[in-house]
């Protein structure tokens, strides 16, 4: 099956501190808005990223805006809904806000899992990413509920 | 790391005119509550404890929060395994 998504800066930034941006190639194709493109040049584009076929895309910031929602998370989630693709974010109100819209949504462990369920991560190197999101990035996720994807990983085998 | 460890605890003693043995202490603390909190919610997820104990020790929002979190971990994994 064909795989499409767009990125906010979340999993760009969360996949890079692990070293895992190649993951991202699990996608047939990967849309990168210009507003989250110039959110992560802010803050020093990661090398890894050079290495990611992506496509920068431009979205009309005054459509897109939504209150509650950063510019980046916006533009991605307007991209998403009108290509009808997947909408890739670790952050907890922009996952509820598209979800909400009927947007599928997924994150960095949804990647990292994308990656195993298409071959390209044995289980213990999954599970050995899924406890670095954990422990060496910015991204906060309860341990216990690491473990419990891990746990799912396994059942699969 | 051993030496930006020294820096930051300097820094924080400074900032706050603390001996260093207190930084290092209130550390501690702060680093234990915080793995005790994730014993606490290991166990209510693994179904050890329930969610009215789990409340009592970490607090409503840190268990709604992992409920939360449990939820999108679960359906990201399941959907990359079968996509």
């Amino acid at each position: 099956m064909t795989l499409a998504a767009v990125s906010d800066s979340g999993p760009l930034i969360h996949l890079a501190e692990i070293d895992s941006l190649e993951l991202l190639s699990a996608f047939d194709t990967l849309l990168v808005p210009e507003t989250v493109y110039a959110e992560i040049e802010a803050g020093g584009v990661p090398s890894g990223l050079a290495d990611v076929s992506y496509e920068l895309v431009d979205v009309d910031g005054e459509a897109s805006a939504k209150e509650e929602l950063d510019a980046g998370e916006s533009a991605a989630i307007a991209v998403a809904a009108e290509r009808d693709i997947v909408l890739l974010t670790d952050d907890l109100a922009a996952r509820r806000f598209a979800s909400d819209g009927g947007i599928e949504v997924h994150g960095s462990i949804g990647v990292i899992a994308l990656a195993h369920g298409r071959g390209r991560l044995d289980a213990d190197e999954a599970a050995a990413r899924m406890r670095a999101l954990q422990r060496e990035t910015s991204l906060f996720v309860t341990e216990a509920v690491i473990e419990r994807g891990i746990e799912l990983l396994n059942e699969e085998r | 790391m051993a030496a930006e460890i020294s820096d930051r605890v300097r820094e924080i003693a400074e900032e706050n005119d603390l001996p260093e043995s207190e930084v290092f202490e209130r550390a501690l603390e702060r680093g234990l509550e915080t793995l005790w909190e994730d014993v606490v919610l290991k166990r209510y997820l693994d179904g050890g404890i329930d969610r009215e104990e789990a409340i009592e020790q970490v607090g409503r929002a840190k268990v709604e929060r992992a409920e939360r979190e449990q939820q999108i971990v679960e359906e990201d994994t399941d959907w990359g395994l079968n996509a």
